[in-house]
């Protein structure tokens, strides 16, 4: 995906603590990015204010500045996406975090596979919404109405929500591609993913009961465990 | 308005107020007629000293005529300065000077001395007749002899300062009815900021049945739940420092004597993937104990959360999901928090796995009672005993003696029955003989 764009992906890193920051640095810079270090809120802050990045991972309770103050500072000029990150990892701040406009939060400690597996979310998304709208699709006799969110099969449609609808469809147009839950709440449930949200869990269990009620079994919805969701062959 | 308990203070303010107005109502009137009453007549010293003035006139009269009679109503005169004459049964001046038609018509307006002294503010005027019967003094009461000349005082202390003083009774009455036992909170309560967090008021105010009592009984409540809260925290700060202790020790050991950097990076991660839940179950057990928040509801499938539940510990654990069966009825739903909900039963599951001997299985069933539902899972394990039903929802308690295979830290059934509290329902623990059954109580939808 970075690789279909001229120049790399510009992120920002406002994170106080030099290791931590070092460690970040490295990785996303092995995974391709363009990464710009910064250890302070209200430099950090400035550097985001005055040049383009694609993605600014931030910490909050920096030195210098809240980083939910900062944030909603640059909220009120720039539109880049933003991915919170914190030790406070409690509702409160999460909500809050929110509401100031962070497309995401993961709460430290964290895994450099889990950051990345949200940072790729949050750019996924983003260059899905400056795609062109794609019109309903038709495969393996599921026929998909965009307007109507639902799908039929035979004729019989399947009754599904609109968030159901969301997550099928977007497997669906990923056929055999791993996707994640990160992804899958960024870009069908238009929310950031937490730990012990078991929201597309539910929605993904839905869609099989109500696919099995129509006696669709071409394809189905299966688990990958600890990533994600697939869409694959019955019998693949 | 809505009118207070009987047990109100408002009922003795008021009946403290109503005794005022008739205590001093009943003082006024009853007060004032025997004061009245005690200064009609003359008292017994005032008449003899008139009737030693009329003896003087008497003897005056006998030994020196019209002259005598003269030189002592002058005398009479400069003493007293009141208007007096002596005259005879007919009503004749006995002295030099005939009596004027004014000063006789005076004579018609006399009193005996034993009678009344007459209207308030005027100067009433006495006849003492002398030994014989027949002549008599007549004099008006001098001033300084009248029962009455202290009455203007007696009325100012009975309209001004009866009333005053009484309202200053009343007044430490209802002080001492109501600051005392604020004088007790106020000492509790510094007792209680000064961290002393035993304090209490006791009976003497919680006993009240009144708005004071009500307000030292919140008091008291409060006190309990911090100190409940604080004790917890306590509590849940040594054991967790505790338990953090088992695997910084392993790591300590693995740094040291680890050769191999696979086995060492290895450990390393599960060690700290350990920490990490220890840490973030404490985290959020806190949470739900302190600042007891108000999830949202909405409906909750049970059995598709059961489904995603299943697969997930199966997952985990390597369970076909034929072990973990669902016996509810397809319709069952219940009002809770998704999230919350799927802990507390994620939680439950896990702890029935991990206590299961080879080869058994984990139920979910349960039916609808009276509007709610009833769910339980059960185990074939081991069970706890009878006396340990409620322990196993403390924070931080292993019964690794009677449940086998507990490798947890004894915070998932804690966290469950918390999560399960803030969406308003019960969760508790019985013996299902084999096994233990986790019972939970649900709002129905």
């Amino acid at each position: 995906m970075n690789a279909s764009s001229v120049s790399p992906t510009r992120i920002l890193a406002v994170e106080d603590d030099p290791l931590l920051a070092s460690h970040l640095q490295s990785h996303l810079m092995a995974r391709g990015f363009d990464v710009t270090l910064s250890h302070d809120g209200s430099d950090g802050l400035r550097l985001a204010e005055n040049e383009d990045f694609d993605l600014i991972l931030m910490d909050i309770l920096l030195p210098g500045t809240n980083g939910l103050v900062a944030l909603q500072q640059l909220r009120q000029r720039r539109s880049v996406p933003v991915l919170l990150m914190s030790a406070l990892g409690d509702e409160q701040n999460r909500i809050a975090g929110f509401s100031q406009g962070a497309d995401d939060y993961l709460p430290k400690p964290f895994s450099l596979g889990e950051l990345s597996v949200r940072v790729d979310a949050i750019l996924r998304r983003v260059a899905y919404e400056r795609r062109e709208p794609q019109s309903s699709a038709e495969g393996n006799g599921l026929q998909f109405d965009e307007g109507r969110s639902d799908v039929a099969f035979r004729g019989d449609w399947v009754g599904l929500t609109p968030s159901e609808y969301r997550v099928l469809e977007l497997l669906w147009r990923h056929k055999d591609e791993a996707l994640s839950k990160p992804f899958l709440y960024q870009q069908a449930l238009r929310r950031a993913y937490a730990q012990h949200d078991r929201s597309l869990d539910m929605h993904v269990s839905h869609i099989r009961r109500k696919l099995q009620a129509v006696g669709y079994e071409a394809t189905r919805v299966d688990t990958v465990w600890g990533k994600g969701y697939i869409l694959t062959q019955a019998g693949a | 308005m809505n009118l207070p308990g009987r047990h109100s203070l408002l009922w003795r303010l008021a009946g403290a107020l109503a005794l005022f107005c008739l205590l001093l109502v009943s003082l006024h009137v009853d007060v004032g007629r025997v004061l009245i009453d005690a200064t009609s007549y003359l008292p017994e010293s005032t008449r003899q000293t008139l009737k030693d003035y009329a003896r003087e006139a008497e003897t005056a009269w006998r030994e020196e005529g019209a002259a005598g009679v003269d030189a002592f109503v002058q005398r009479l005169q400069e003493r007293e300065q009141v208007w007096a004459v002596v005259v005879d049964q007919h009503k004749d001046s006995l002295s030099s000077q005939t009596l004027t038609a004014e000063q006789a018509q005076r004579l018609d307006f006399v009193r005996r001395l034993e009678f009344p002294v007459g209207r308030p503010g005027g100067t009433p005027t006495f006849y003492i007749p002398f030994s014989d019967g027949n002549a008599r003094l007549v004099m008006e009461l001098p001033q300084r002899l009248n029962p009455r000349k202290y009455n203007e005082l007696w009325e100012l202390l009975l309209q001004r300062v009866l009333p005053a003083v009484l309202a200053v009774i009343v007044a430490v009455l209802l002080y001492r009815l109501l600051i005392a036992p604020l004088a007790i909170l106020r000492r509790q309560a510094a007792a209680l900021s000064a961290g002393d967090l035993s304090a209490r008021l006791g009976p003497q105010v919680t006993q009240r049945k009144d708005e004071l009592g009500e307000l030292a009984r919140t008091f008291d409540h409060m006190a309990e739940r911090l100190q409940g809260t604080v004790a917890f925290q306590r509590q849940l700060l040594r054991d967790l420092s505790h338990e953090l202790r088992t695997p910084l020790a392993r790591l300590r050991v693995a740094g040291e004597s680890e050769q191999d950097i696979e086995a060492l990076r290895q450990r390393l991660a599960r060690e700290v993937e350990e920490m990490e839940k220890l840490v973030g179950d404490a985290l959020e057990l806190v949470w739900l104990d302190t600042e007891r928040p108000s999830l949202p509801l909405e409906e909750v499938d049970i059995v598709r959360l059961w489904d995603v539940l299943r697969e997930n510990a199966g997952f985990e654990t390597g369970w076909p999901i034929e072990r973990m069966p669902c016996e509810l009825p397809a319709d069952c739903r219940v009002l809770g928090n998704l999230n919350g909900l799927a802990q507390a039963l994620e939680n439950i599951l896990r702890n029935a796995i991990r206590h299961s001997p080879e080869g058994a299985v984990v139920r979910l069933a349960g039916q609808l009672d009276g509007g709610q539902w009833l769910l339980w899972i059960e185990d074939q394990g081991a069970g706890v005993a009878e006396s340990e039903l409620e322990t196993i929802f403390r924070p931080f308690t292993r019964l690794s003696a009677a449940r086998p295979g507990g490798d947890g830290f004894g915070l998932g059934l804690a966290i469950a029955r918390s999560m399960i509290a803030t969406q308003g329902g019960h969760l508790w623990a019985e013996n299902a003989r084999p096994g233990l059954r986790l019972k939970l109580r649900l709002q129905s939808v």
